[in-house]
């Protein structure tokens, strides 16, 4: 299925910003990728397309960054940093609260770890990436949103209880 | 006692909301700018340079140098702001493009009037996407304002009109971003991988054209330098080497986490833990110190009493880099912190070396087999060899800076190695006693 309109005339209006219209693949894909949740083959070549750019351009970029997903991805993304600030004050203990919380089995070893709920809904990651926000340690990122200061157990229940609203809103809409 | 010392870069500690264009104006904001324009661009830059302004990214160099060498002349240049901020440990860009916009735009339009830009891009990592949004929120105001736009309501010293316009990119999850070459790389829509130089940037960078890629608090500096003149940055901070003030991050084991900004070179490392962070939230003694996020040696607690500037974390063994404290107290196992930093530096090596890309997994790998129980004293050389391969041999720093929690951390910590050896020898004897048994 191809993008909208909207998210067409957005990349359009991408081109035009740049001197060079390749600096407009990086900011199209990840506008493709919003509304799709992950960019298939189909979908990175319709941006390779509405740029004109080989598709392969597309295909590079979107095997590199870490914030562009060629799997389909669940719609509610948790991201744990367990980077040294984190790791050093909580940030293994909150993932796992979160997991048990959440009845998520993880998956992987030490900094890398990922598992998701059984309705595939929502995915716990735990990464070595740091995400600026060390000072208010333990976080995690939701989709685009920092959740900071996960120190205490009401902390986690508060997150947990957001993560499933957001899963069942996610499931509303698609049906 | 905390310094009597009032921010300039972050002046309200604690504020959550970004800073208008009215309220920014108020405290003589953008008065920077208009002097500025009141000069030829040549005196800008030996403004900045005669202020000793250095690159508050990580590397340190002179800013003003820095914009001293894009050719004069026709045809486009660009200045690129260098808002990446990945460092584990780093969050001050983040506060201050956040809270603090216009100090940003001002000294970006500052820089562009001096190298002669007319088009400038400030590239954020992808996560800072409250950053991106109140950026271009505070760039729209300018631009109605008329700070901004091509042509802006402004005029230069040789009576035509400055003309700027900014574009606020957001990247996509890529460490290397930070490192300029890989960023302009990924500016022109190109995976992130670092270019070989020469050329340099300031002579063939973002489309081949004359580049300056600067940090953001770099950038955030340059206002003050022109609205108060050069001997009043200079009065801050311990010249010749180390002036103006610093924001300094600080995570980890402490009470108070967070950004200060301080003068550089008037407080030392003990102080700043002990008076600023409140010391350890348990009361034990610090181990250790990461000065610049994950990519400096560490400071062992014996030189805590090192002050924090260019020179004096330098002569403590490490780099001052993005001034980005991680404080460890002493119930951290060293093997573990730093297997956990090699864990990102393997997970953010771009590829494009052999020597960080293969090297990084190898130094991982053995890490984890020590983690595991199963590492033998002779890794420790492996871990050194591996670390001597990877470093200067490398395009960018990331290789350099990926064997430095290893080797530092051998060299201050090498009974923490040792100790997971001891383990398994005890462990070794227990069976065969149970087996003797």
């Amino acid at each position: 299925m191809s993008l909208s309109v909207t998210t067409r005339d957005a990349i359009t209006a991408e081109v035009a910003k740049y001197p060079y219209k390749k600096t407009a693949l990086l900011p199209s894909l990840k506008l493709a990728q919003k509304e799709k949740g992950w960019l298939s083959t189909e979908t990175l070549a319709e941006v390779a397309d509405l740029i004109g750019l080989p598709h392969s351009h597309a295909i590079e970029l979107a095997t590199f960054y870490a914030m562009l997903f060629t799997e389909k991805v669940a719609p509610v993304r948790v991201e744990y940093c367990l980077q040294l600030p984190c790791a050093l004050v909580g940030a293994e203990d909150a993932l796992a609260k979160t997991a048990k919380l959440l009845d998520v089995q993880l998956h992987g070893e030490r900094g890398t770890r990922h598992g998701h709920t059984k309705d595939h809904l929502i995915e716990l990651h735990g990464t070595v990436e740091c995400y600026g926000a060390c000072h208010r340690a333990p976080m995690c990122r939701v989709g685009d949103d920092y959740k900071e200061n996960l120190k205490t157990d009401d902390d986690l229940q508060r997150l947990v209880a957001d993560l499933k609203t957001r899963a069942a809103a996610a499931k509303s809409q698609a049906h | 006692m905390p310094l009597d010392y009032q921010p300039i870069l972050l002046p309200n500690p604690g504020r959550t909301t970004a800073v208008a264009l009215t309220e920014y104006e108020q405290r003589g904001g953008y008065d920077g700018l208009r002097n500025a324009l009141r000069k030829k661009p040549e005196d800008v830059t030996t403004m900045v340079k005669d202020a000793g302004l250095k690159g508050r990214g990580g590397a340190g160099f002179p800013t003003g140098m820095k914009w001293s060498f894009v050719p004069k002349g026709p045809g486009p240049k660009y200045l690129v702001v260098n808002a990446d901020e990945s460092e584990p440990g780093t969050f001050k860009d983040r506060d201050l493009m956040e809270i603090e916009p216009h100090t940003l735009i001002e000294g970006i339009a500052i820089g562009s009037y001096a190298i002669g830009c007319e088009l400038a891009f400030v590239y954020i990592r992808g996560e800072y996407t409250v950053a991106g949004d109140r950026l271009r929120d505070a760039v729209d105001e300018a631009k109605k304002a008329g700070l901004l736009g091509a042509p802006s309501k402004l005029t230069r010293a040789d009576g035509t009109p400055f003309s700027l316009d900014i574009v606020v990119f957001l990247g996509a999850g890529a460490y290397i971003c930070g490192e300029e070459t890989a960023l302009i790389e990924s500016l022109e829509g190109n995976r992130a991988m670092p270019r070989s130089r020469p050329p340099f940037p300031a002579v063939a960078g973002l489309y081949m054209k004359p580049t300056v890629v600067n940090n953001v608090e770099t950038l955030a500096n340059v206002p003050y330098i022109l609205a108060k003149g050069v001997d009043a940055y200079k009065a801050i901070g311990n010249p010749p080497n180390n002036t103006g003030p610093k924001i300094y991050c600080l995570s980890g084991h402490v009470k108070r986490p967070g950004n200060y900004e301080l003068p550089l070179g008037k407080v030392t490392l003990r102080q700043f833990i002990e008076e600023y962070g409140g010391g350890t939230p348990s009361g034990r003694p610090v181990k250790g110190v990461l000065p610049a996020g994950v990519s400096a040696p560490i400071i062992p607690a014996a030189n805590l009493d090192a002050v924090l500037d260019y020179d004096g974390i330098k002569g403590a063994g490490s780099m001052l880099g993005s001034a980005s404290f991680i404080v460890m107290d002493d119930s951290v196992d060293m093997l573990w912190a730093a297997t956990r930093m090699v864990e990102f530096f393997r997970h953010e090596s771009c590829g494009k070396c052999t020597p960080c890309r293969e090297g990084t997994m190898w130094l991982e790998k053995t890490l984890y087999r020590m983690m595991e129980g199963k590492g033998k004293e002779s890794d420790l050389e492996t871990l050194q060899f591996v670390s001597k391969q990877i470093a200067g041999n490398t395009l960018c720093a990331l290789g350099d800076f990926a064997t430095s929690p290893v080797t530092s951390s051998i060299k201050h910590y090498r009974d923490d190695y040792l100790a997971h050896l001891v383990r398994i020898e005890k462990k070794s004897d227990k069976k065969g006693d149970k087996a003797a048994e």
